[in-house]
């Protein structure tokens, strides 16, 4: 008995395994994905790292840090697998940073694209999605970039830092659009990205050796998703205002104007939202609260801030100016989108299941007409290392 | 076994040990005559090297033949067995003395360095316990040596061993036993215990293991370690060894049993556990906070030593989603252009290592130094520049190799190196899972063995809160009140408490 125990354990030894085994050296590294549509045809553009050209062992640059493979296929899955017509090696995406969307293929939906991305058990679901703006998601992935030698992590990290700094962009990762898709009363966003300058000269290592490049990339306003398809963009400003509805700023900054002229910069350090719903008249109704934190980052115009009105002062000028962005914005996606992005139906939901069981059914025209107050409170915390602006030193 | 007894007739011995010893050449064989007219024959036995040869002189053949007054043995009335008696009682001025009867045990003396003297006429003989042979004295142990400590290590010669352990524990419960082991080498082997405090069981045990050994010869104290070893054929081993008697006393104080064999310096100490191995006596003369990060840095460099070549293989060979992006390009980069997989590889420069080290260790010292300047230059660099091997390989084979000498003990690195190929190759065809499941058939095997009866995980299994005080980190001296309680039943150890802030105030001023 034991010894057919010991066979079997044994067998299971030498006839198991292996089968996911490969050496580093036998895989293509991919970084980033581009998915456009073409003709009815899936196009897949990998994007995928030459190591040795990357690794800091070697002297000088030599080739192109990355390569990019593009294949076409009836499905997103058929287009991958059609690379290995091009590439001598297994295309690996465990280490997938960006997917890039092509916008024609966003406005016809991006439901099968995810499906793909999302049960393939070698990606992961942590990277960041965005949609080519004005141009096809090969095209983004044709440019080379500089500081970061692999053009997917300069996406990936500009992406990252300007949600951090700015909150002009959002960065979504597969995992949470994918629950923004699938919650009820809720929409998904993606960010754009654009090529500035020529499009076909950013493939070339020309494009990196001058000090400032021909070709560039830029992160450019958030697309709007209704269901699964893109149905517009929403601007720089509106994408602030988004992300304060949403309560995803970190670190953002707000320009005022002086009463006398000039300008006065807030540098917004903290940012929380509550969104409240009440029911007036049998009408859902969406109560925005907003608190802000922020120090001075530059005033450029005579005002003495170590006064306590004068605080006071820029303290309700901004708040006065976020309100009016925060309603603006959601008047534009309102009316132009009908999108309910900033997940008021997901929290009608929550909150009152019941009155969301009613309207769910036309929560598309309801959201277009659903009143919102915004209460916007600012905090002016810090002014920096120093009090007044430093022009009025000088003129003494 | 019947003993043969003396002959009375002289010559007769003469002839049969000669016969029996092969004429061996280092046997020194003196006739002499003593008495005042030359009457008694007496024959004067001792082997070349292992007697004191000046004394034997001094003491022996010049009082028997100059200072002995002749009268006071002519004066005896009855010469007969008495002769024997006047010469132990009047002549021999040596400290240790016994009567012998049969060959048996004259050779036993005589091969141990014993003088053996034999009257004609007599078939009894006296051993004069007279040995002095050329020994290395007490030294600084070559193996575990320590920055703060004693640096006496122990000798080949059990006398000096036991003396040294006697000097550390004066008191009357400090308990030898002897026993001869080895049917032609006649081995001393001693146990020693500190009664009261060992477990009788253990000791009980231990005699019975040993009474059991029959063989030749025991030549050091591995062949001894073999046969009382519980798990003969695990990695791990059972039984602690050591050259230095500080250890050993601490050992004994914890009820642990000491066993010194002749021709050796090292000393075994049962029970051994596993923790026990990752302990130095250092860590008791260091402060306490030091010693506790070093015995965690051990365990951890004894984890890094079993595990590193195998997590690398099962990384980059299956788990690729672990490495960050920027490190895996890397290690991707250095992988570029080597012809063989990351486990063929490992296995190359870890058995390389291994030839190495074992290189190293039997060379004399002077080409020892060349070697390591050899095996780090030439194969490690040269091996990289070909192209043959990553540098991120040598990298990993360097760390483990330098974490395997972290270890206090020779033996538990040892299970780690044997371990690590396991692991590689384990790691080779099922990368992490597969050294999940073999680690966890490691810790099943590791709960599985004991050490004369104590389960060898204690006190981490089966568990014991007071044990925790000394296993992974070493709480201050004054908090170990007990001794370890699954080895001694007699658990005080002191009575002790800490100071309070009002002896410090006291003593501040």
């Amino acid at each position: 008995m034991n010894k057919r125990i010991l066979f079997l354990t044994i067998l299971c030894l030498i006839l198991t395994g292996c089968w996911d085994r490969n050496e580093l050296n036998e895989l293509a590294i991919t970084m980033a994905l581009g998915i456009d549509k073409v003709d009815d045809e899936y196009v897949v553009s990998a994007q995928t790292v030459i190591p040795g050209e990357v690794s800091s062992m070697k002297g000088g640059p030599g080739e192109s840090p990355v390569t990019l493979f593009q294949a076409k296929g009836a499905t997103v899955n058929d287009a991958i697998r059609n690379l290995a017509k091009l590439s001598p090696r297994t295309g690996y995406f465990g280490h997938l940073q960006i997917v890039v969307i092509g916008e024609t293929l966003a406005q016809e939906g991006i439901s099968n694209t995810l499906d793909y991305l999302s049960r393939y058990f070698e990606i992961r679901s942590d990277f960041y999605l965005l949609i080519a703006k004005e141009t096809e998601a090969g095209k983004i992935l044709n440019v080379q970039t500089v500081l970061e030698r692999i053009p997917a992590n300069t996406i990936f990290n500009i992406l990252h830092t300007s949600q951090h700094r700015m909150s002009n962009t959002s960065a979504v990762t597969l995992s949470k659009l994918i629950v923004d898709l699938e919650r009820e009363g809720k929409e998904g966003v993606i960010t754009g990205i654009y090529i500035m300058g020529d499009e076909e000269s950013g493939s070339s290592k020309q494009n990196v050796e001058s000090i400032t490049p021909t070709t560039q990339l830029k992160m450019d306003g958030i697309a709007v998703f209704k269901e699964d398809k893109l149905v517009g963009w929403l601007t720089d400003e509106e994408g602030i205002a988004y992300n304060i509805i949403t309560n995803q700023v970190k670190n953002t900054l707000g320009t005022l104007s002086c009463p006398e002229g000039g300008k006065v910069t807030i540098n917004v350090d903290k940012l929380t939202s509550k969104l409240k719903n009440t029911i007036v008249d049998g009408k859902p109704e969406i109560k925005i609260d907003i608190q802000i934190f922020g120090n001075i980052g530059e005033i450029d115009c005579e005002i003495d801030v170590t006064k306590k009105e004068t605080v006071k002062m820029l303290e309700k000028t901004y708040e006065e100016q976020v309100e009016k962005n925060v309603n603006e914005t959601i008047q534009v996606v309102q009316d132009d989108f009908q999108s309910d992005i900033f997940g008021f139906g997901a929290a009608i939901h929550q909150s009152n299941p019941k009155e969301w069981k009613k309207i769910k059914s036309q929560w598309g025209t309801e959201f277009s007409e659903i009143k919102t107050t915004v209460k916007v409170k600012v905090n002016i915390r810090h002014f920096g290392t120093v009090n007044n602006p430093i022009q009025e030193n000088i003129k003494d | 076994m019947k003993k043969t007894p003396l002959n009375s007739e002289l010559q007769e011995n003469i002839q049969h040990i000669k016969k029996k010893l092969g004429e061996s050449t280092d046997v020194v064989i003196r006739e002499i005559r003593i008495g005042k007219e030359g009457t008694f024959k007496v024959g004067i036995f001792y082997i070349d090297g292992l007697s004191d040869t000046a004394s034997l002189q001094n003491f022996v053949i010049e009082t028997l033949m100059i200072d002995i007054s002749i009268s006071q043995i002519e004066n005896e009335e009855s010469p007969n067995l008495n002769l024997m008696k006047a010469l132990k009682d009047f002549a021999m001025t040596v400290g240790e003395i016994k009567d012998v009867a049969n060959f048996e045990d004259l050779f036993t003396s005589l091969l141990s360095g014993d003088v053996i003297l034999l009257v004609d006429g007599y078939s009894e003989g006296l051993i004069i316990g007279n040995k002095r042979w050329v020994e290395r004295g007490v030294t600084e142990p070559q193996s575990q040596s320590v920055v703060r400590g004693p640096r006496e290590g122990f000798s080949e010669n059990i006398r000096i061993n036991t003396a040294l352990i006697r000097r550390k524990i004066k008191d009357p419960s400090l308990w030898m036993e002897s026993k001869e082991i080895g049917r032609l080498s006649k081995t001393n082997v001693t146990i020693m215990y500190v009664n009261g405090v060992v477990d009788d069981k253990i000791v009980k045990e231990l005699h019975s293991r040993l009474d059991r050994i029959d063989i030749d010869g025991i030549l050091e104290s591995g062949d001894i370690e073999e046969f009382i070893q519980d798990s003969q054929y695990s990695p791990f081993p059972t039984v602690y060894n050591t050259e230095r008697p500080d250890t050993v006393a601490a050992a004994l104080l914890e009820g642990r049993i000491a066993i010194l064999v002749d021709g050796t310096p090292f000393v075994l100490i049962v029970p051994a556990l596993f923790v026990q191995f990752f302990q130095s006596s250092e860590d008791y003369y260091q402060r306490a906070i030091m010693a506790s990060l070093i015995r965690l840095l051990r365990f951890f460099a004894f984890g890094i030593s079993l595990l590193a070549p195998a997590l690398y293989i099962a990384a980059i060979t299956f788990q690729q989603e672990i490495i960050p992006p920027p490190l895996l390009i890397s290690l991707a980069a250095q992988r570029e252009g080597v012809p063989f997989p990351a486990f063929i590889e490992a296995v190359i420069m870890e058995i390389t290592f291994e030839i190495l080290r074992e290189a190293g260790l039997r060379m004399p010292r002077v080409i020892g130094t060349a070697m390591s300047i050899v095996g780090a230059f030439v194969i490690g660099t040269a091996a990289v520049e070909a192209g043959i091997i990553s540098a991120a390989m040598v990298i990993v084979v360097s760390i483990t190799a330098i974490s395997s000498f972290v270890s206090p003990t020779y033996d538990i690195a040892i299970a780690g190196r044997i371990l690590r190929f396991l692991f590689m190759g384990i790691a080779a065809s099922f990368g992490l899972y597969g050294i999940m499941v073999a680690l966890i058939a490691l810790i099943l095997h590791l709960t599985s063995l004991s050490s004369f009866g104590v389960p060898y995980m204690a006190p981490l299994a089966p568990y014991s809160a007071s044990g925790q005080k000394d296993t992974f980190i070493r709480l201050p001296i004054w908090k170990l009140l007990s001794r370890p309680k699954y080895i001694s039943k007699n658990s005080v150890r002191q009575k002790y408490t800490a100071p309070t802030s009002k002896d410090k105030k006291g003593a501040g001023v």
